[in-house]
């Protein structure tokens, strides 16, 4: 409904907006304007102060171990479905009406449990127990998308909904208990070991085989999918407004499911990398403590996912990632024992009402981040 | 517009002590004319308010040149004018949503600065929009009293606050037991009669109508006249602001008349007609000389609508567009012009009728089938329905082709994009640093063309151009009305669905009107402005053609009647 | 939906004008029946479930989930949501078990009146950054919950609290805790239900929350102060996760880090099966009453049938799924009209 007292015509010449960049603003203004405005300048100057600090610190002997490139890199496999599950929800929040998805973790569960007897216990081949856990995920991500794109469902209750369902069919479907045989105890070599790069390995510090195995194909291939397809295109325009989307002959709700569809396939994939992290097929594995829905829409945040949709880079996601994972990689060796993933809490949250509240302030006064 | 008009007219605006006389070249009112004194009956002692003087501009747009009004106790005061003569800021200026820049307001003789919208309803200022604003989930006595309930040891009286509204609502010949109704449960109609009583709950002395009869039908007008009746007789004044000027002749007792910014004078009811209403809000323009174009007349229609209907919006709709040819459909808000136009993309169906593409019949189903069938539209809001705000110029002009602009439907072919992105840029004279630009940083004209160029990406067949120009500055409105000749001459069938007058008869090879909700009248090259407003505003006694037929009598409105030119 | 259509309506003068939309609304109404339904259904089949020792307990269950869904059920029908509910449960609860009980050994009302403050000093937190610094509700309160989790954590030092006094046993689940046979937990609530339930119909403040729900905007231009309205629409979220916290802690002897973990979406699952539409405007907290109280009775009947508890998640995931599908369709309805 609109209100009255917004009386401002739309006349030719009425522009809301601030004037862009000009060159007569000052250098320190331009970069204020270059933090605020946009995110991926501030997370990669947070990624640097971070990484500085904790040298420091590392150098002054305040830390457990050393800080360094190895360990940075090491640090990285817990990098593998944060990111990814960040790009899942970077997807959905990107299609817009209120776009999340609170499911995914207990799509990771599910998912991860039918990996575990396609591969664990029926002794398929392992790419097709990958693509037969992909497929699932992407149906339980559907059915999401249906909800939501078809039935008009608001996301956040559809994915409550399915969070419930999935959470429990996952820990039903194998009578509670863990798939780990051989098998799956054999897959952890393959994905969170770290290997030596050829050619260029000897030059930089071995990097975990999951960051090849998921984690770089999955960049790829959102970044390919939202910045460079006609599908990526639709979900922007839908994201950014609907009805004008609809008005230029975009198919908006076949769009819609198409962004929780593709939330649950990633979310499959993330269940294949996790079984292979815990060596283990868990019913738990997704929604144990915290979940992963949570620090998945924190990443999207921090990374400049507008939660009204539209706006949001798979860049922004995977600095956001970098700038977490690496600064939990330092809190851990600043803090003896339980300490440290304490204070990743807290972190976290303070980067998360830090992020909205910049994010709020920098619409107001620039107009929008991207 | 023309600009012949305003400056003779400065002595006629100056206020009450306008000198008799002639008011404007060609059309001469009645000599006899001296509204202040001799005018209606309601007229008694000193006006309630006065507003003199009264200017506003926003940004390079004067909305009001000069403009003085004064209302009695008791009056109705119709306020007419075209599109943009400056009603609708004038009305916000008086309820508070909007500032002056110049002139003074007095109520009751003494004066008053009128700020804010609290201002206006300390002073007795009540408005009631087209749209009614209010709280879907809460009862019509909640919704009256919101923000000023009336209460007794903490908790809300209920009682008495109900006793309240059941007065108020008898007053609008509500039931009483619409008090506790949830008003999402009300018709419109209903709903905007709440509007009303919520108005006057706050002690209304002045009440201003927006438009109330557009989303009316015929019966709940006759309830909405009632209503303004017996309020009138308690004393309150009521300005009425309407598009359909046959209704001011049942209810108005003095009209003032506004065009280009100013107000022209006030005229007592008793003294005018429809045609010469329309004669005053136009003024006295020459019709220009048009770009004729040669049309086959034996053509095919490219489109054709026959018999067209949606229950409950319009019917009968007939209409044929040939190859290169420009329609218009000129219709008030309310007749279903509006939805017309949707119908055809495939918005909403239509559920009688059929629309012919080439002699073919179709039905879109969705803009995307219309799309396919060759149809294009641009949407007539252009915020709402048409932009893309934070995407770049090229992001919103390809956004409608992607299958086209792409390899297989599904790569973007970014070096395709970006060339038709430029190509249009040039063609519609974007004004633009580059296609990277977003659209949410234009100003209206540009970011028009833009959401247009996204609809000739893939020439259409039809083009259905729904307000092609509101909100867009006089520069970028003649540039848009020559991409439409062009893409006419080159052999489009465009019809423009449009509620500004001097554009649909300046760019239309013929013009219909559609009122109450179906095509009535019809008109070549060579229709006035007084001609077709008056068609359109239910002048039926006047007739540059035979009378339109009745909307009630929807079996003979098919039959309708046609001024061949 | 009872409110019929009202123009349809006959005028039916002889009938005694009401001054009050109907007390119950249509989603409660079928709330009441299914689990009445479910009640004799598991009654019959099940002898165990219609005994004092399964009816106590469940009753216990369902008061926090309740009470918290009072705060909700405001803030939602405000047009926002608070996910931070489980961790400042888990912040509450350690202060009140570990410092409160087991450390200072004071009183019932020493630690109601702790966990009330504390509460709602968080709340305050949520309400302030929400109504002043204008960010999505969901943001603000993902980010708070990891603040809280943190200080929860912190608190409780990783280690369990153990050996808590039955100082809170007036709350608890035993018989100290019952007033002819019915949990006092259980009491409080139905006592505070009833006083909001008051407040959102029959006061001013309470119908504004209702408006800025409807439309934020021409609520302000209506004269609600609708940032105090949002501000108080957390605090009281904060106030009654503090009073819930002390049911928790009365309920054992131990308390778990977990403690919180997965509540923030019990009571959301709660006050969307109540019939509060999620997008704001419309709700009541005897719909999120009968809400928690299903989803209760659905969990207690799985364990009774000897099925696996956690199958009782699918059941609430469903419960949702037609909860919200019927009030989609009935607003569609009225929105073609």
């Amino acid at each position: 409904m609109s209100v009255p007292t917004t009386a401002e015509p739309d006349s030719g010449q009425a522009n809301p907006r601030p004037p862009a960049a000009t060159a007569t603003e000052s250098v320190p203004a331009r970069i204020i304007r270059a933090l605020l405005t946009q995110r991926i300048v501030l997370l990669a100057v947070l990624i640097v102060l971070v990484v500085a600090y904790f040298s420091i610190l590392g150098a002054g002997g305040y830390l457990t171990a050393s800080y360094d490139f190895d360990y940075l890199s090491a640090a990285l496999i817990n990098a593998v479905p944060l990111a990814m599950l960040g790009f899942a929800q970077l997807i959905v929040i990107l299609s817009g009406r209120g776009g999340i998805d609170l499911s995914v973790g207990a799509i990771v569960s599910l998912a991860g449990m039918i990996f575990g007897f396609a591969y664990g216990q029926w002794g398929w081949p392992l790419w097709t127990a990958i693509l037969l856990t992909a497929a699932v995920g992407t149906v339980l991500g559907l059915l999401n998308g249906l909800l939501v794109a078809y039935i008009g469902f608001p996301a956040l209750i559809a994915t409550l909904a399915t969070y419930y369902a999935y959470k429990s069919l996952a820990v039903v479907v194998n009578n509670q208990r863990p798939i780990s045989t051989k098998p799956i105890q054999d897959l952890y070599e393959s994905t969170a070991q770290s290997v030596s790069l050829p050619l260029i390995g000897d030059y930089i510090p071995d990097v975990p085989k999951g960051i090849f195995l998921f984690l770089l194909p999955t960049v790829i291939v959102v970044w390919l999918l939202l910045a460079r397809t006609t599908y990526g295109r639709r979900v922007y325009a839908i994201g950014t407004n609907d009805v004008a989307a609809r008005w230029s002959a975009i198919d908006v709700r076949a769009t819609r499911a198409g962004a929780y569809a593709l939330s649950g396939l990633i979310s499959g994939l993330v269940a294949v990398v996790t079984v292979g992290q815990f060596a283990s097929a868990r019913p738990d594995a997704g929604v144990s403590g915290n979940g992963m829905a949570l620090p998945a829409i924190t990443i999207a945040v921090l990374g400049g996912v507008a939660i009204t949709g539209g706006i949001g880079r798979v860049s922004g996601i995977v600095l956001a990632t970098v700038l977490i994972v690496w600064t939990n990689a330092g809190i851990r060796l600043a803090f003896e024992g339980n300490a440290g993933p304490q204070y990743q809490l807290l972190a976290l949250g303070l980067l998360l009402v830090f992020s909205a509240l910049l994010n709020g302030f920098a619409l107001r006064r620039y107009g929008g981040v991207s | 517009m023309s600009t012949s008009a305003g400056d003779s007219l400065d002595g006629g605006a100056a206020g009450t002590t306008r000198p008799p006389g002639p008011v404007d070249g060609p059309i001469t009112p009645q000599p006899t004319n001296d509204a202040g004194a001799s005018g209606a009956t309601s007229k008694s002692g000193t006006p309630r308010l006065q507003m003199t003087g009264i200017s506003k501009r926003y940004g390079a747009v004067r909305a009001i040149r000069h403009a003085d009004l004064e209302v009695y106790p008791g009056q109705v005061l119709a306020l007419v004018g075209e599109n943009g003569a400056g009603k609708s800021t004038l009305i916000k200026i008086l309820s508070g949503a909007v500032v002056a820049d110049t002139g003074t307001i007095t109520y009751e003789g003494r004066e008053v600065s009128i700020s804010s919208t609290s201002d206006a309803m300390a002073l007795g200022v009540a408005t009631v929009y087209q749209e009614p604003q209010l709280f879907s989930e809460l009862t019509v006595s909640e919704n009256i009293f919101l923000g000023r309930e009336i209460r007794k040891a903490g908790r809300i009286d209920w009682s008495v606050q109900n006793a309240k509204v059941v007065e108020l609502l008898a007053l609008l010949d509500l039931p009483a037991r619409y008090a506790t109704a949830v008003v999402g449960d009300l018709s419109i109609a209903e709903q905007q009669q709440v509007s009303i009583a919520k108005a006057l709950a706050g002690d209304a002395t002045i009440l201003i109508l927006d438009e109330p009869s557009a989303i009316l039908t015929d019966a709940e007008i006759e309830v909405l006249f009632r209503v303004v009746r017996r309020l009138t007789t308690s004393g309150v004044s009521v300005i009425y602001i309407s598009h359909r000027l046959d209704e001011l002749f049942r209810i108005s007792d003095d009209v003032l008349v506004m065009r280009d910014g100013r107000t022209i004078d006030t005229y007592p009811i008793t003294e005018l007609s429809v045609r010469k209403v329309v004669e005053l809000m136009v003024g006295g323009i020459l019709s220009e000389t048009k770009h004729e174009r040669r049309i086959d007349a034996s053509a095919t229609p490219r489109l054709e609508l026959v018999g067209l209907g949606r229950h409950g919006e319009f019917h009968d709709v007939d209409v044929q567009v040939r190859p290169g040819e420009i329609v218009g459909l000129y219709g008030l808000v309310g007749s279903g012009v509006a939805e017309i136009a949707d119908s055809v993309y495939g918005i909403d169906q239509a559920d009688t009728g059929h629309i012919l593409l080439d002699g073919q019949a179709v039905q879109p189903r969705s803009p995307r089938h219309a799309q396919r069938l060759g149809i294009g539209l641009l949407p007539a809001n252009r915020k709402q329905q048409g932009m893309f705000s934070f995407q770049s110029i090229m992001f919103n002009i390809s956004a409608g082709h992607l299958s086209l602009l792409s390899h297989l439907k599904v790569w973007v072919d970014r070096g395709k994009e970006r060339a038709v992105a430029q190509d249009m840029i040039r063609r519609l004279a974007v004004k633009t640093p580059s296609e990277n630009q977003h659209i949410g940083a234009m100003s209206g004209g540009n970011a028009q063309k833009v959401v247009l160029a996204r609809q000739l990406v893939e020439r259409p067949q039809v083009l259905v151009l729904a307000e092609p120009t509101q909100g867009v500055d006089v520069g970028a409105k003649e540039e848009i009305h020559r991409i439409i000749a062009e893409l006419a001459d080159a052999g489009t069938a465009v019809l423009v669905v449009t509620s500004d007058l001097p554009e649909a008869i300046r760019i239309s090879d013929r013009l219909q009107v559609v009122r109450n909700g179906t095509t009535t009248v019809e008109f070549g090259p060579d229709a006035t402005q007084v001609d077709v407003l008056a068609a359109a505003a239910g002048d039926v006694d006047h007739p540059p053609s035979p009378a339109p037929t009745a909307p009630d009598t929807q079996s003979g409105s098919t039959e309708h009647s046609k001024e061949v030119s | 939906m009872s409110t019929a259509t009202v123009h349809d309506q006959p005028p039916t003068s002889t009938k005694r004008q009401r001054i009050l939309a109907p007390p119950v609304t249509g989603q409660e109404i079928v709330l009441l029946g299914v689990i009445a339904v479910l009640w004799l259904v598991l009654g019959f089949t099940t002898p165990a479930f219609m005994s004092a020792g399964s009816i106590q307990p469940l009753l216990g269950a369902v008061a926090p989930i309740a009470l918290i869904g009072i705060g909700m059920t405001v803030v939602i029908i405000t047009g926002g949501i608070d996910v931070s509910v489980g961790a400042s449960i888990a912040v509450c609860s350690v202060i009140i078990a570990k410092l409160v009980l087991v450390q200072a050994g004071l009183g019932l009302p020493v630690a109601v009146i702790t966990g009330i403050v504390v509460g709602g000093l968080l709340g305050l937190l949520n309400g302030a950054l929400i109504a002043y610094g204008r960010v999505h509700a969901i943001i603000i309160t993902f980010g708070t919950a990891n603040l809280f989790l943190w200080l929860s954590l912190k608190l409780f030092n990783s280690s369990t609290v153990n050996n808590i006094p039955d100082t809170l046993a007036a709350l608890g689940n035993g018989s100290a805790g019952r007033t002819a046979g019915v949990p006092n937990s259980f009491l409080i609530t139905v006592v505070l239900v009833a006083l909001a339930w008051v407040y959102l119909r029959h006061t001013a403040g309470g119908r504004h929350f209702y408006a800025i729900g409807g439309d934020q905007l021409a609520a302000q231009l209506a004269g609600v102060k609708v940032r105090q309205r949002i501000l108080i629409a957390y605090l009281l979220t904060g106030l009654l996760v503090g009073l819930a916290s002390c049911i928790v802690v009365a309920q054992g002897s131990n308390l778990g880090q977990n403690v919180g973990t997965g509540k923030e979406l019990a009571v959301i699952a709660a006050v969307v099966i109540g019939g509060t539409s999620i997008t704001g405007g419309r709700g009541s907290v005897l719909g999120t009453v009968l809400g928690a109280l299903l989803v209760q009775t659905v969990a207690s009947g799985v364990t009774q049938l000897g099925w696996r508890s956690e199958l009782s998640d699918l059941f609430v995931g469903v419960a949702i799924i037609i909860a919200v599908g019927a009030d989609l369709i009935r607003e569609r309805a009225r929105r073609k009209r």
